[in-house]
């Protein structure tokens, strides 16, 4: 139990640095791109090249996905200011929302089983 | 005064998560959304005590400390279906490409065919894509962050919900289109119902979430005015 907590807290020190890394490189090269998007894509790179094993970040990485939901809670609150937005435009929100994500749902599946099937032939 | 107000709302924070996780893991109903149900308990009880959300802020940014590093732990899941990324990449990058560039399209033009705002527009643009990368890309392109967590975790329980009827009705049966619709659309929360589906296609859950979240990431700046004209 405590040399868990350990390994954990050493492994999120080490996800840190890497997050801090993409960090820096978006910032130094004046990417559009976000910090943690090159973290993840820095992190993928250290794996594949064999780097950093994946037992080094496995402790770490399967508390904070597990927990990942938890994050969001604290920055949905901020929502709370978007009270007069929600009162006057909350229906056509929820019918943009749920158009756009039945769309796309429908044109990725559609599409990939299309092209699945005409490999098969 | 302000250190105990921290230290509650941390607590509460916490407690809240638990208790509505406890929750979805007994009823396994997508309607009982723990962030969803979280968010709105503590937004009541803040409304409530009549406390802003900059009494708030402090907790925030301590509870929020870990998600770069969790967001750096998403490559590990991506590491270890790297083979499903090689040997479909064909469908995974049609299918999230796709999918991507539908979805925000789709919102975008009916936002504004129904007056939206241009922040709430472009706080819509990455609604599709996991929360941590989502709010940093509405940050970069003049969105709202807590706009567009919102958006996102309503887009996740939109997709998981009725996500797998749409499938069905429009024929789509393949375990790897599946996944993948899921995964394009509703991030984290697609891919867990994928995963319930069979593990093929949660498996093309997590790898479309992944990619879904780079592409939007990199065409957003250039793909997302184009609607704004």
């Amino acid at each position: 139990m405590a040399t868990n907590l350990i390994k954990i807290i050493w492994q999120t020190v080490l996800l840190w640095l890497v997050f801090r890394l993409g960090v820096f490189v978006v910032g130094a090269l004046h990417l559009s791109l976000p910090g943690n998007v090159a973290g993840m894509l820095l992190m993928f790179a250290l794996l594949a090249s064999g780097l950093v094993k994946p037992a080094c970040i496995e402790a770490a990485s399967g508390f904070l996905l597990k927990h990942f939901a938890f994050f969001f809670i604290p920055i949905s609150v901020g929502l709370m200011s978007f009270g007069s937005l929600m009162r006057q435009s909350g229906l056509a929100l929820l019918a943009i929302l749920l158009l756009s994500a039945l769309a796309g749902a429908a044109v990725t599946g559609v599409s990939v089983q299309l092209l699945q099937r005409r490999r098969e032939r | 005064m302000s250190q105990v107000l921290f230290i509650v709302f941390v607590l509460l924070t916490l407690g809240a998560y638990l208790a509505t996780r406890w929750l979805f893991l007994t009823y396994r109903s997508p309607l009982l959304n723990p962030v969803f149900l979280s968010t709105v308990a503590l937004i009541a009880l803040l409304q409530a005590t009549g406390l802003t959300l900059e009494d708030y802020r402090p907790a925030k940014d301590f509870m929020t400390f870990l998600l770069g590093p969790a967001t750096v732990a998403l490559a590990l899941p991506l590491y270890h279906n790297r083979q499903v990324l090689t040997r479909h990449a064909l469908p995974v990058l049609s299918g999230v490409v796709a999918g991507s560039l539908t979805t925000m399209a789709a919102a975008l033009v009916v936002g504004r065919v129904l007056q939206l705002d241009r922040g709430v527009l472009l706080s819509l643009g990455p609604k599709s894509v996991t929360v941590p990368i989502a709010v940093e890309i509405s940050r970069l392109n003049g969105g709202e962050a807590s706009l567009t967590a919102a958006f996102v975790v309503a887009t996740g329980m939109i997709g998981s919900i009725a996500g797998p009827a749409l499938l069905t009705l429009c024929r789509v049966q393949s375990p790897v289109a599946r996944g993948l619709a899921l995964g394009t659309v509703s991030h984290g929360q697609g891919t867990a119902v994928a995963l319930l589906e069979s593990e093929t296609a949660g498996a093309m859950g997590g790898v479309a979430m992944a990619i879904a979240a780079v592409f939007t990431a990199l065409v957003a700046p250039y793909y997302l005015p184009l609607f704004l004209q």
